[in-house]
C-alpha cells in the first residue's frame, strides 16, 4: 500500500512467561493497516489474534519490535482516546442505566452533562436502543447489551475500533443482523473508523472485512492476507454471492493448510 | 427480545399479598418460638426459676424499678437500649470509616497489606473481653470521655469485617472492565469512584451487616467494663446478679440486646435496599 498506514507492526513478537517455560504468542509480525480499513483477524484458538488486538490498544506491551498507531506509540494513542473497544462480553456496568453506560467514556473525558446525554441518546437510537435508554443492563437480551456496548465504544468517535469477537456469544440470527448493523454504522460514520475485528468465524470475517488477516497457530505469524473484493454496501444477498463462497473457501483452505 | 416487564418490576401486582407474604413467616416463627418456650416448660417441667412464664416477662416489663419508686422496667430498658445503640452507632460509623480507609490503602499499596494484614487479623483473635477494660481504663487515665472509650471498643470489633469485605469488593472487578477504563485513559481516581467502589457495594453491605451486629456486641462488652452505669451491658450485669430473686429481668435484658442488634441490622439492610436495590448481577 502506498498510503501512510494508521497502524503499523514492525517485526512484533510477544512472549508470555509461564510455568513450563516462555510461550511465544506472536512471532515477528509485520502488518500495515490503512486508515478507514475494516480488518478481520482470524486464526485457530490461541494463535494470538486477541494479543495482536491488545497490542494495538496498549493493553499489552510487545516483547520485541514496535507498534505504531497514527505515528505515535500505542500508549500515546490511548491517552489521546483513539480507541473504542468492544469485548465478547458487553461489560456494561450493572448499576448504570443503558444511557449512563454509553455516557461513561464522555463522563470520564469531562463532557458537559447535556452534551453527553444527547450524544448517548443519538447513538442509542442509531443502534436501535432508543426506547431502552433507561433500562438496566440485566433487563436487555445479550444482543441488545452488545449493541449498547458498541454505542458506548462509538460515543467519543474514536478513530480506531477494536472488536474482540464481539458477536461470539450471540445466536446466529442476531449475529448476522448485528454484522449488517455494524457495517451500516461504520459506513455512515464520518470519518470512518479503522476497525480491527477479531473473530473465529470465517463467514463473519469475509462478510465484514476489506482484508482478512489469517494468523498461523502458535507462535502466531501472519500466514496470509486475503483481499475481500466484495462490493459495498454489503447486504444479506452478499452471503449468496458466488464470490463470497470463493473467498470462504480460500480462507478455509488457508486455515486448513496450516494444520497439516 | 429480552425486555421482560415482569422481571423489571417485581411484586407490585399484589401489594396486599406481598405484604402478607412478608409478615406471615416472621409472625409464624414468633408464634412457634413462643409455643416452644411454654411447651418446653410444660414438657420438661422447668421451674419458674429456670425459665419464667412469658406472662411473667410481660408483667416484669410493667413493674416499676427501684422497689416501686423508679420508672417501669420497660422504660428503663428502652433508655438503656438507646444508650447502647448510640455507642454502637458511633463504633459502627468509626469502624466503617477505618475499614474504608484501610481497604483503600491496602488496594493502593499492596506492601502495606502484606505488612499490616496479619495485625488486622490478629486483632480479632484477641478476646474483646480482655481488650475492653484496658481501653476503658487507659482512656480514662488520659482524661477522655467515657463514651469515647466505649465507642472505641465497639470500633475495634466493627472495622474488621468492613476492611475485609471492602477490600474483597474493590478487587472483585473483571479484568475487562479495568481494560475498558484503561482504554478511556481514566485516572486511577476515576477508576476507583466510577468502577471499583460501585461494584464493591454489594460486598460492602454484607460486611456492614456483620459490622452492625459486631458493633452492638462491642458496645455491650464495653459497658460491662466500667464507666457510667448505663446501657444494656450494665442491665445484663445487674440482672444476672439479681437473677435468683428476679429471673425475668435477665431474659428481658437479653431480649432488649437482641432487639438493638436486629434494629441496627435492619437499618443497614434498608440502606442497602435503597442504594443497590435496583441492580442485579450482570
Amino acid at each position: 500500500m502506498s498510503i501512510v498506514p494508521i497502524i503499523e507492526f514492525d517485526r512484533v513478537s510477544k512472549i508470555y512467561p509461564s510455568g513450563s517455560g516462555p510461550i511465544t504468542a506472536l512471532h515477528e509480525v509485520s502488518l500495515r493497516i490503512a486508515a478507514g480499513e475494516f480488518i478481520a483477524l482470524i486464526g485457530p484458538s490461541g494463535c494470538g489474534k486477541t494479543t495482536l488486538m491488545r497490542l494495538i490498544g496498549d493493553l499489552e506491551q510487545p516483547s520485541a519490535g514496535t507498534v505504531r498507531v497514527k505515528a505515535k506509540s500505542p500508549d500515546q494513542a490511548r491517552r489521546d482516546r483513539d480507541y473504542g473497544i468492544v469485548f465478547q462480553s458487553p461489560v456494561l456496568y450493572a448499576w448504570r442505566t443503558i444511557c449512563k453506560n454509553v455516557e461513561l467514556p464522555l463522563e470520564l473525558m469531562g463532557y458537559p452533562r447535556q452534551q453527553r446525554h444527547e450524544r448517548a441518546m443519538s447513538l442509542l437510537r442509531l443502534v436501535g436502543l432508543g426506547d431502552f435508554s433507561q433500562a438496566y443492563p440485566h433487563q436487555l437480551s445479550g444482543g441488545m447489551q452488545q449493541r449498547a456496548a458498541i454505542a458506548r465504544a462509538l460515543s467519543f468517535a474514536p478513530s480506531i475500533l477494536l472488536m474482540d469477537e464481539p458477536f461470539g456469544a450471540l445466536d446466529e440470527i442476531t449475529r448476522e443482523r448485528l454484522q449488517l448493523e455494524l457495517l451500516s454504522i461504520w459506513a455512515e460514520s464520518d470519518p470512518r473508523p479503522t476497525v480491527i475485528f477479531v473473530t473465529h468465524s470465517i463467514p463473519e470475517a469475509v462478510f465484514l472485512a476489506d482484508r482478512v488477516v489469517v494468523l498461523s497457530p502458535r507462535p502466531g505469524r501472519v500466514q496470509r492476507i486475503i483481499e475481500v473484493n466484495l462490493p459495498r454496501p454489503r447486504a444479506f444477498e452478499t452471503r449468496e454471492d458466488p464470490r463470497f463462497f470463493t473467498l470462504l473457501t480460500e480462507v478455509r483452505e488457508c486455515l486448513r493448510a496450516m494444520e497439516g | 427480545m429480552g425486555y421482560d416487564a415482569s422481571r423489571a418490576d417485581p411484586g407490585t401486582a399484589w401489594p396486599v399479598g406481598t405484604a402478607l407474604r412478608r409478615v406471615l413467616p416472621v409472625a409464624s416463627v414468633i408464634l412457634v418460638l413462643l409455643g416452644l418456650w411454654e411447651g418446653s416448660k410444660l414438657l420438661f417441667d422447668f421451674s419458674d426459676q429456670r425459665l419464667p412464664h412469658l406472662a411473667a416477662l410481660v408483667e416484669a416489663m410493667f413493674t416499676p424499678t427501684q422497689g416501686g419508686t423508679g420508672p417501669l422496667l420497660l422504660v428503663q430498658m428502652l433508655v438503656n437500649a438507646w444508650a447502647t445503640f448510640r455507642i454502637a452507632l458511633g463504633g459502627f460509623l468509626l469502624g466503617t470509616l477505618l475499614g474504608f480507609g484501610l481497604a483503600g490503602l491496602f488496594l493502593r499499596v499492596s506492601v502495606l497489606e502484606r505488612g499490616l494484614m496479619p495485625y488486622v487479623i490478629g486483632s480479632q483473635t484477641v478476646p474483646i473481653l480482655a481488650i475492653a477494660p484496658m481501653v476503658i481504663v487507659g482512656f480514662g487515665r488520659l482524661g477522655a470521655a467515657p463514651w469515647a472509650a466505649k465507642v472505641l471498643v465497639s470500633t475495634y470489633l466493627s472495622f474488621f469485617p468492613v476492611t475485609i469485605g471492602m477490600l474483597r469488593g474493590l478487587r472483585a472487578v473483571s479484568p475487562q472492565s479495568l481494560d475498558l477504563m484503561r482504554s478511556y485513559a481514566a485516572s486511577s481516581t476515576q477508576t476507583f469512584w466510577k468502577l471499583r467502589l460501585p461494584s464493591a457495594l454489594p460486598f460492602l453491605f454484607t460486611s456492614l451487616k456483620i459490622a452492625a451486629s459486631a458493633s452492638v456486641i462491642g458496645a455491650i462488652v464495653a459497658e460491662l467494663s466500667a464507666g457510667p452505669r448505663e446501657g444494656l451491658g450494665v442491665m445484663i450485669l445487674d440482672a444476672a446478679q439479681s437473677y435468683n430473686s428476679r429471673p425475668p429481668a435477665l431474659y428481658l435484658a437479653i431480649l432488649a440486646a437482641g432487639l438493638v442488634g436486629v434494629t441496627f441490622y435492619s437499618l443497614v439492610a434498608l440502606a442497602e435496599h435503597l442504594v443497590v436495590g435496583t441492580r442485579r448481577a450482570e
